[in-house]
């Protein structure tokens, strides 16, 4: 839910990058791809309906049919609302009918500016359109609506953070796999100097969004260091994965498997220092008050 | 948060429909969108990118300077918690720490960055407050004015710049920081009851800090 109110955001942002790029005719390549993540895309939505058990699963033939009939619309006007404020826990037993109703119109707008965002990068690299192409290559805000959307159900116990994160990590680098003959390229033109404001600011929201998805709510120093952590996961993923030819990428899955769980084991451990430092601290205290009483200084006179 | 989704579909739905269908919102003879949804966060939908980071800083310096005086009351209790001035600054701490509770929910549910010197103004709020309470009781109320001073200009300050910006779209958040800096004054006036102006070097020490707290304002604000 919250999930796709970030991609009524993500489709006005990427209005606003694919309006620069998108130019001549879709290849049929490209339609290909829409279809495959439109039905995606459709089954998700309607995996996560049924684990979501308050709201009854929206129609097939209504989503399909208007997310056709939008996708063959004008660039993601839908995607013009403003964006209210949601959280990650969504109780909605009360609000039967309007939380269906917002429901079916924001997995319209979801499957419309998902499509588009895909048609949209499938332009050739060249030397011209190389950077508007590697924009379009990081659709960050989309790929977390939708996996924010898939993975809601699951709460935040640390287990179940772990495995969000490799999930969400791993379908966003799987939405990598129909470009990674050119991702090489467009991965350097990121890191040209005067890219590189823009494609950390890309970087930095889609590494907010997956640990905001994943209940992250801290407001400490833990901030930092998580989405740190996060993001030195993701990018050196990204590149095992540009250079990975084991079959469906599993090398990079296990590489990524590894890096998380080292993640979890360092916060646990810290967790542990910071336990065993506070008692030894309890103890140290016991010990000085065992001496001043042993001594006698305890004593008042 | 589903109260939020309800919001945004009332103001779509506002558009279309009268506003009578609303339940328990107030202003209901305007047909203006952003009070519909006011009842229920204290900070508005943000309508564009400059203010939601004007938003951003002001609730981040905020959320800095309860954290900044959270520590600084726990150092004043690590000296003088079990003399006599302990349950009157254990009294003030409690009240701190509700405005510390209060700015993480607001941090947490709108996604603001905290500040990433957290850690400096943790040590430096304890040594602070240890330190001035090593000079007696005197010595901590008079940190205590000293820095409920700053903290009250300082939403004074904000409130103005609230009400200058639209005093109605941002009436909840207007009220929260009228709140506080309410409580914060009080803290203030209590101090002074209590002896802050005795202890020597008194015009010295206050300056110092408010200098101090103006230099943690301004970082915190950007970083």
């Amino acid at each position: 839910m919250a999930a796709l109110i970030r991609g009524l955001r993500a489709g006005r942002v990427l209005r606003g990058l694919g309006s620069v790029a998108v130019q001549g005719t879709l290849s049929p390549q490209c339609s290909n791809v829409r279809r495959g993540f439109h039905r995606a895309a459709l089954l998700r939505l309607a995996n996560d309906s049924k684990s979501d058990t308050s709201v009854p699963p929206p129609s097939y033939h209504e989503v399909d049919t208007a997310g056709e009939s939008s996708s063959s619309s004008a660039h993601g006007e839908s995607s013009e609302d403003a964006q209210p404020n949601t959280s990650f826990q969504d109780q909605s037993g009360e609000h039967g009918e309007d939380y269906e109703t917002e429901e079916q119109l924001q997995a319209r707008i979801l499957t419309a500016a998902l499509v588009y965002c895909v048609c949209v990068v499938n332009a050739a690299p060249s030397e011209s359109t190389g950077w508007r192409f590697t924009t379009n290559h990081r659709p960050g805000f989309t790929d977390e609506m939708l996996i924010g959307r898939c993975l809601q159900g699951r709460n935040c116990i640390s287990k179940k953070t772990a495995e969000f994160l490799r999930d969400a990590v791993e379908m966003r680098l799987r939405m990598l796999i129909p470009y990674i003959d050119t991702w090489p390229r467009a991965m350097s033109i990121l890191l040209l100097p005067h890219n590189i404001p823009d494609s950390l600011k890309h970087l930095s929201t889609m590494v907010d969004d997956i640990w905001y998805y994943a209940g992250d709510r801290s407001t400490d120093v833990n901030w930092y260091t998580r989405r740190a952590a996060l993001t030195g996961i993701y990018n050196t993923t990204e590149l095992v994965m540009v250079q990975d030819s084991s079959p469906d990428f599993e090398e990079t899955w296990a590489f990524l498997d590894n890096r998380i769980k080292d993640v979890v084991n360092m916060a646990n451990t810290a967790k542990q220092v910071q336990a065993t430092g506070e008692a030894v601290v309890q103890g140290l205290m016991g010990a000085a008050i065992t001496l001043k009483n042993l001594t006698g200084m305890n004593q008042r006179r | 948060m589903q109260r939020a989704a309800k919001c945004a579909l009332r103001r779509d739905l506002s558009r279309a429909f009268c506003p009578s269908s609303v339940r328990n919102c107030r202003a209901v003879k305007r047909v203006n969108s952003s009070v519909l949804c006011r009842r229920y966060s204290v900070l508005p939908p943000p309508r564009d990118e400059e203010e939601k980071a004007m938003l951003d800083s002001m609730l981040r310096v905020d959320h800095a300077g309860e954290y900044g005086a959270n520590r600084i009351y726990a150092g004043q209790m690590a000296v003088l918690g079990r003399t006599q001035t302990g349950p009157l600054i254990q009294y003030m701490w409690d009240q701190e720490k509700m405005h510390l509770e209060r700015f993480n929910e607001i941090l947490g549910e709108h996604r603001v960055r905290p500040t990433l010197l957290l850690p400096l103004w943790n040590i430096a709020g304890f040594a602070l407050g240890a330190c001035t309470a090593l000079l007696g009781k005197e010595g901590s109320m008079a940190c205590t004015v000293a820095v409920e001073d700053s903290i009250s200009e300082h939403y004074n300050s904000q409130i103005r710049t609230l009400i200058e910006a639209d005093p109605e779209r941002y009436t909840e958040l207007l009220q929260l920081i009228k709140e506080f800096r309410d409580d914060e004054i009080e803290h203030h006036d209590t101090g002074l009851e209590h002896d802050a102006e005795s202890v020597p070097g008194y015009l010295i020490l206050k300056t110092v800090i408010q200098v101090g707290c103006k230099a943690a304002i301004y970082i915190s604000q950007r970083i």
